[in-house]
């Protein structure tokens, strides 16, 4: 099976899943106790019939099967639903908020990897050198601190004593502020956007670099020690292009997979760190939903969580096979 | 400037959840119930009265900007026709004038209406004139027509803020600047309840409702220049605002931070200039801050317990109410976990309501049960069920903490009470809209903010139309009680209600349905150049930008 095939192939295979990811969402977010309609008047004087009406109006009042049928419907012509708290289409109130939340979470996967790789690299060719005994204590420390409280303690230390940097909220390149005067250029915008996007960057992106770090280290020992390099050493070829050429290409195939698995842990931070910097990304808009129990909007960011992290899964084993041309999908089957 | 209850309760029911998020439950059932483990003394809001303070340099002063970081987001329904937010509201309050407003002694002063209303035929006819000449923002002159579809667009379009002004039964304009509008049945809290509506264009906003909900036009100080949906709102001071005094902010941008450690540092980093509820825990921290101020205003709200009376609980018994209320100390509690952010509270309206009504206090804190563990348990053990095992629920924030101190105590007097906390939604599904089954709970804790009227409190808490709606406790109460909340809030003779809200609120603190526990206060906590600083009892006054008791502005020296 070529790659074009096997690409089609995973994708054809991710819509059973998808759609297995929608029933479940919607059981679960339509049979939790709590009622929205009732939730959004609280504290009004209404009445049975008021509340009737909405229901109606959202479909609220059909049987549940039917529901999720039409709710189907609508997805696959983009309507996500229609939030009942916020009186708002689904779609709209995502694609407010998605632009943050994508920000955040490249920026911390560019920040583990170009930090990750080369202290990872760095450990393994200083095996039990003080280096690399460093590397594994900043490396348990990254593991084991939650990402929220990295987040505090940068934004007490950074923020609030030193004043370097602001405490939250983010700058948009795309999109600057009309109101404020500051922005006026370009460079402007960049320059805000990174002083605000670096604390939480770091923030989140911490515990995919000691991960990422670790990993690396570990398969440049491997990789350092296997026979095509020992070879390479017999044929007198320089050590940097052992580590270039030879060691390091086959070490990268495990951080792949792990970036694209680790995409949905890197989301669910996002939500603690959009909570820590007070950023209106998704994670946020999903916390305020479960609040709320504005059901349709639940679904619609697990449904584009869920799609997200397949598609992550997707690329990750699409571009394991484009890297190492020893990885074939199956043939023979 | 809208006062229903819908609109205030909502105010409660969000942001008590993000208020003291910071106290844990854990090690929240220390103490004995006699005060020695308080935390601090119950701070007094009136310590906290600053003078007012006025610039040297106006024309300085008038180029002020800054930014108000508020404590929960904003639903973003800026036409106050639909808003049924208070956050949305504190907006929307720079940008409209409303027909009267509150001072900050909580009394109702004229505004757009040049006086207070003429009223006849037996107080069911209200007659206002308003000011000639005031303009909205689009050069429009505010008339009679506007303030009348103020008042009838919420029931035409049904919005949620409709039980507001259902009782109108007909609005004639009789010109440009007199209207006249005839209620249905007289109503007790019409002056004090919807006599602050605000004044939204007819025209433009009958022309496309949804545009003028994300971009209003009102005749206010402030008017409407950015917004960015669920991030900011920016308005500009407007200079041709008709009433004095002319606010000095020129710009204020509105941002909004739910997480209280984050809303802190940011004041703490000096990256707001002023940040609404100020966290109990962090209030020292802030106090102590050279270059932060922190402000304090007593609100309306009330914190209840309530009882389940339903036939077949063991709370429908008021002995066991009693005990119950008797096993624990409100005030130890509140010394404990809310020093800063509330005050005990001893009647079911609340103190701002109390000491506008003049009622007699003295002897309703004789009413209140007092912490007395000895005749709690000895009530129970005469009144309560064999195997008596109440279930209590609480949201799963701070007033969880009030909760397990309560069943700890009783624990203390050999009683096993559960605690169960939830999450909100669901909390209110098996409570006030229940049908209030005695397996699901026996008590509960829920707050209500209103408002200086009585019935803001009385009706919707413990009138039995409103059971399943809400409230879950299914009080049957005396003969009277029901009838004279709705007589009362049928009447317009303020001293024939006063007495028959007399006679509810000790028949509540005898027969306790609902205990009250503490009233929460708003806060702010502003940067020193921020100046003329004053916040409102009303919560959606705040930030109160310019008023009679206040004009803030920047000093950048």
């Amino acid at each position: 099976m070529g790659l074009l095939r096997y690409t089609l192939y995973r994708f054809l295979q991710s819509i059973p899943v998808l759609i297995g990811i929608t029933i479940i969402t919607f059981l679960l977010a339509n049979l939790a106790p709590g009622d929205p309609v009732r939730l959004m008047l609280a504290g009004q004087e209404v009445d049975e019939e008021l509340i009737e009406t909405i229901e109606q109006r959202y479909g609220l009042d059909r049987p549940l099967h039917e529901r999720y049928v039409t709710y189907m419907a609508g997805l696959v012509q983009g309507d996500f639903g229609h939030s009942i708290h916020r009186n708002r289409p689904v779609t709209e109130l995502m694609l407010n908020r998605v632009g943050p939340t994508l920000l955040l979470v490249l920026s911390a996967y560019a920040f583990a990897l170009v930090t990750a790789i080369p202290l990872g690299i760095l450990a393994a060719t200083r095996r039990n050198e003080p280096t690399d005994h460093i590397s594994r204590i900043v490396a348990l420390i990254g593991v084991s601190t939650p990402s929220f409280w990295i987040g505090i303690m940068l934004i007490l230390v950074f923020a609030v004593q030193l004043g370097w940097l602001p405490s939250t909220g983010l700058v948009y390149p795309w999109r600057g502020p009309d109101g404020y005067d500051w922005i006026e250029t370009w460079p402007e915008l960049i320059y805000q956007t990174i002083r605000h996007l670096l604390l939480p960057m770091v923030a989140l992106g911490t515990l995919q670099m000691a991960t990422l770090m670790r990993v690396e280290r570990t398969q440049m020992i491997e990789s350092l020690q296997g026979e095509y390099v020992k070879l390479a050493r017999a044929y007198g070829v320089p050590e940097r292009t052992i580590l270039r050429k030879h060691a390091f290409q086959v070490a990268q195939l495990p951080i792949i997979t792990i970036v694209g698995l680790n995409l949905s842990t890197a989301l669910g931070g996002a939500v603690l760190i959009e909570t820590v910097f007070n950023i209106n990304g998704m994670g946020r808009l999903f916390i305020e939903a479960i609040q709320q129990l504005d059901y349709q909007l639940i679904m619609g960011i697990t449904i584009v969580i869920a799609t997200m992290f397949v598609i992550g899964v997707i690329i990750t084993d699409i571009a394991y096979a484009y890297i190492d041309p020893r990885v074939t999908y199956g043939e023979g089957e | 400037m809208r006062f229903d209850d819908n609109e205030v309760s909502r105010r409660w029911l969000l942001a008590t959840g993000a208020s003291v998020s910071a106290v844990a439950v854990a090690g929240c059932i220390g103490g004995n119930g006699n005060g020695e483990d308080a935390s601090g003394e119950i701070l007094d809001p009136e310590e906290y009265d600053y003078d007012r303070e006025e610039p040297d340099d106006e024309d300085a002063a008038r180029e002020s900007t800054l930014v108000y970081t508020q404590e929960l987001e904003r639903d973003e329904d800026f036409d106050t026709v639909v808003s049924n937010d208070a956050y949305s509201v504190q907006v929307a309050n720079l940008i409209f004038d409303s027909l009267y407003e509150f001072d900050y002694e909580y009394e109702l002063q004229p505004k757009v209406a040049v006086d207070f209303p003429e009223v006849e035929r037996d107080d069911t006819r209200y007659l206002y004139e308003i000011h000639e000449g005031i303009e909205f923002h689009n050069g429009d002159e505010l008339t009679a027509s506007d303030v009348a579809h103020s008042f009838t667009a919420p029931v035409e379009e049904e919005t949620p803020n409709i039980s507001t002004y259902d009782m109108i039964d007909e609005i004639e304009v009789i010109d440009d600047y007199q209207l006249q509008v005839d209620l249905e049945h007289p109503y007790g809290p019409w002056e004090m309840f919807n006599q602050g509506v605000s004044i939204v264009p007819e025209d433009v906003r009958t022309d496309d409702p949804e545009a003028f909900n994300e971009d209003p036009i009102g005749s206010g100080p402030f008017e409407f220049v950015d917004f960015e949906y669920g991030e900011y709102v920016e308005l500009e001071r407007f200079d041709d605002y008709w009433d004095e005094p002319q606010p000095y902010v020129q710009h204020i941008r509105f941002e909004d931070n739910v997480d209280d450690a984050s809303r802190v540092s940011e004041i703490l980093a000096g990256d707001t200039d002023a940040i609404g509820d100020v966290p109990n825990d962090d209030w020292e921290t802030l106090e102590d801050e050279e270059d932060i101020r922190v402000h304090i205003a007593e609100s309306p709200s009330v914190a209840y317990i309530y009882f389940n009376c339903n036939e077949g609980a063991g709370t429908a018994d008021p002995n066991v109410r009693r005990a119950i209320a008797h096993a624990f100390s409100a005030t130890d509690y509140v010394e404990t976990y809310l020093n800063n952010a509330a005050m005990p509270l001893v009647t079911p309206t609340s103190r701002i309501t109390n000491e506008l009504w003049d009622f007699p206090l003295d002897e309703w804190e004789e009413l209140y049960p007092d912490y007395d563990p000895d005749l709690a348990q000895e009530l129970l053990d005469e009144h309560a069920p064999d195997d008596w095992n109440p279930t209590f629920l609480a949201p799963d924030d701070e007033r969880a903490t009030l909760a397990e101190r309560v069943a700890t105590r009783l624990d203390e007097i050999g009683y096993d009470m559960q605690v169960q906390t939830m999450d909100f939604g669901a909390m209110l599904d098996q409570t006030i809209y229940s049908d209030g089954d005695p397996d699901d709970y026996e008590a509960y804790i829920v707050g209500w903010t209103g408002g200086p009227d009585p019935d803001q409190y009385l009706y919707p808490n413990f009138h039995e139309s409103q059971e399943s709606v809400n409230q879950g406790h299914f009080y049957e109460g005396s003969d009277d009680f029901h009838d004279n909340i709705l007589e009362a809030r049928e009447s317009a003779d303020h001293d024939e209600r006063e007495a028959l809200y007399t006679d509810v609120i000790e028949e509540i603190l005898e027969e306790l349905p609902a205990l009250p526990v503490f009233t929460e206060h708003n806060s702010m906590a502003t940067g020193e150049h921020i100046k003329d600083v004053h916040v409102h009892p009303q919560m959606q006054y705040n930030p109160n930008l310019v008023h009679d008791g206040a004009n803030v502005w920047v000093d950048d020296e």
